[in-house]
């Protein structure tokens, strides 16, 4: 059985969740089941199809424990092939996706539900940190020092400035092109449009990436609904087929104590071949990419990993337009990490809701014209490990 | 060979745990010194220390020195800090490459721009509860 997208549905990205001493709350229950029914609507068939909620694990903040489970209850949702809740960092809604396909592709699912919420903006920042610190590296032997998630990517691109000559200005245009896809998303968090040079005046948060080239605090929701291939075809409406699928960790955890090329982005590049292989496909038929990437170098190095530019060539192409509006190879046309926003644990989902309206030629004036094919990446750590989905449109 | 040491006040902000394995490592740092562990079989070593070799899972390891001499690979600057780092910031952290074959990251003490690829040595910075590994350029 062929998993396929039938319908998604989200909340704007923002902040959404109360500070904790406020009188009223964000529910975390009641933002997820208003996307679910949107995403059902939009799907167009009956919740007693469903037979599968795989849920990206929630963070700690919200009080309500063994969400999925509850969510079961909440929205009177029995499930014959399996409800549970999946993690893996920022690859969460990527493998929340994986699990919910297996479920059509194994035959147990006619239906199945790919979901999840993430709420942390009523924690302050430097307190979320001391939570997130332990997320990345070894609590022992790294956190010690004062690591955060992001500044392993920052000290990506000072290997990679060293290595390729790359400019800070080169790699921080891709928060630029970020920001004029996000302009045109009703989901992006930020979408008023920047400038390079208001990129580069801001405050330093991790050398050499300043305040808009790291992602800002974010809560969202999503619901992806999967289908098998009759079910989906039976609708009579624009689906995505999964073409292909890759995954690579390679068994080391931020860094790899083997010295090795850390701008390389081996797991990206081993994904992202197996995916292409299984999809009969090259990274040039792709009509574009939507990539899990939270700062600027992140998506320079994943697009040279998964070839869709040239080795040491991400920051030029995008400072040069190739992956932005009417580009060559449009990247995270959804705005991304750094303006569609971050809400770091459904991420991955956002991902699969830019797709669907990609591919389904409902993206608005952001609309990749005659997208046929997409692909689709998650990962986690430093690009430790990395996801890939490649869809093609069926209309 | 001995490492440089350098006194810093206070305890670490946000102190490794110690097991009965790993106080080895603990323990020769504090005193100077930059170990970890070495399959007796596979004879590759390992970092952080490890009770097995996880290139051959043997669990027959030996302790081996290091000579901390090695090479900056990567380096940062953190200037938004969590708030057990927050009295600290801005402070510089970085990846080293050091001379055995073996990559680690630690505190990075230097008075100029770091210069990557450029030669470093490790150090112990001795706090007021225990050391941790530092890097001088």
């Amino acid at each position: 059985m062929t998993p396929c997208i039938i319908g998604a549905a989200a909340l704007p990205v923002g902040r959404h969740q109360a500070p904790r001493d406020a009188d009223l709350q964000t529910l975390e229950r009641e933002l997820l089941a208003g996307v679910v029914i949107d995403a059902m609507a939009d799907a167009g068939v009956d919740k007693s199809a469903i037979d599968a909620m795989v849920f990206g694990l929630e963070r700690d903040y919200p009080r309500q424990r063994y969400f999925g489970t509850f969510m079961a209850n909440y929205l009177r949702l029995p499930a014959t092939a399996t409800l549970a809740e999946v993690t893996g960092n920022g690859m969460t809604g990527g493998l929340a996706f994986d699990q919910a396909a297996n479920e059509i592709m194994l035959g147990r699912a006619r239906v199945a539900l790919a979901l999840g919420i993430n709420l942390e903006t009523g924690i302050p920042t430097a307190e979320h940190l001391d939570n997130t610190m332990r997320h990345t590296g070894d609590v022992d032997f790294h956190t010690p020092f004062g690591f955060t998630p992001i500044s392993w990517y920052a000290m990506d691109a000072m290997r990679y400035m060293h290595d390729t000559g790359a400019t800070r200005a080169e790699i921080a245009s891709v928060a630029v092109k970020s920001r004029a896809f996000a302009a045109m998303n009703p989901l992006a968090q930020y979408r008023t449009p920047l400038t390079l040079e208001d990129v580069l005046a801001q405050r330093m948060i991790v050398e050499p990436l300043g305040l808009f080239e790291v992602p800002g605090r974010a809560d969202g929701a999503v619901c992806i609904v999967l289908a098998s291939e009759d079910v989906a075809r039976g609708l009579d409406t624009p689906y995505l087929r999964m073409r292909g699928r890759g995954f690579f960790h390679e068994g080391a955890h931020q860094i790899n104590e083997v010295p090795n090329d850390m701008t390389a982005y081996l797991a990206a590049e081993a994904a992202g071949k197996a995916a292409y292989t299984q999809a009969g496909i090259a990274p040039g038929d792709l009509d574009f990419a939507e990539i899990y990437a939270p700062c600027t170098i992140t998506e320079v190095l994943a697009s040279e990993a998964f070839a869709l530019v040239p080795r040491g060539q991400g920051a030029a192409a995008a400072a040069a337009g190739e992956t932005g509006p009417g580009g060559r190879i449009p990247i995270s046309s959804s705005g991304g990490c750094l303006s569609r926003g971050h809400p770091p644990w459904v991420t991955g989902l956002y991902s699969f809701v830019e797709a669907a309206e990609q591919l389904r030629g409902r993206a608005g004036d952001r609309q990749i014209s005659d997208a046929r094919l997409g692909m689709i990446a998650a990962e986690l750590g430093n690009y430790n490990a990395a996801l890939v989905h490649i869809f093609e449109a069926v209309r | 060979m001995t490492l440089q040491t350098i006194r810093r006040a206070g305890a670490r902000p946000y102190p490794p745990r110690v097991s009965a394995f790993t106080s080895t490592f603990w323990a020769a740092l504090a005193k100077g010194r930059l170990v970890t562990t070495r399959g007796k079989t596979s004879g590759r070593l390992s970092f952080p220390p490890k009770p097995f070799c996880p290139f051959s899972w043997e669990r027959e390891v030996e302790w081996a020195e290091l000579s901390g001499r090695g090479t900056l690979y990567s380096h940062t600057v953190v200037h938004a800090a969590p708030n057990v780092f927050a009295h600290l910031a801005p402070y510089r952290v970085c990846i080293v490459d050091l001379e055995e074959g073996l990559r680690v990251a630690g505190a990075l003490i230097c008075a100029d721009e770091p210069m990557i690829d450029a030669g470093v040595e490790a150090t112990a910075l001795l706090h007021d509860d225990g050391p941790l590994l530092g890097f001088m350029q």
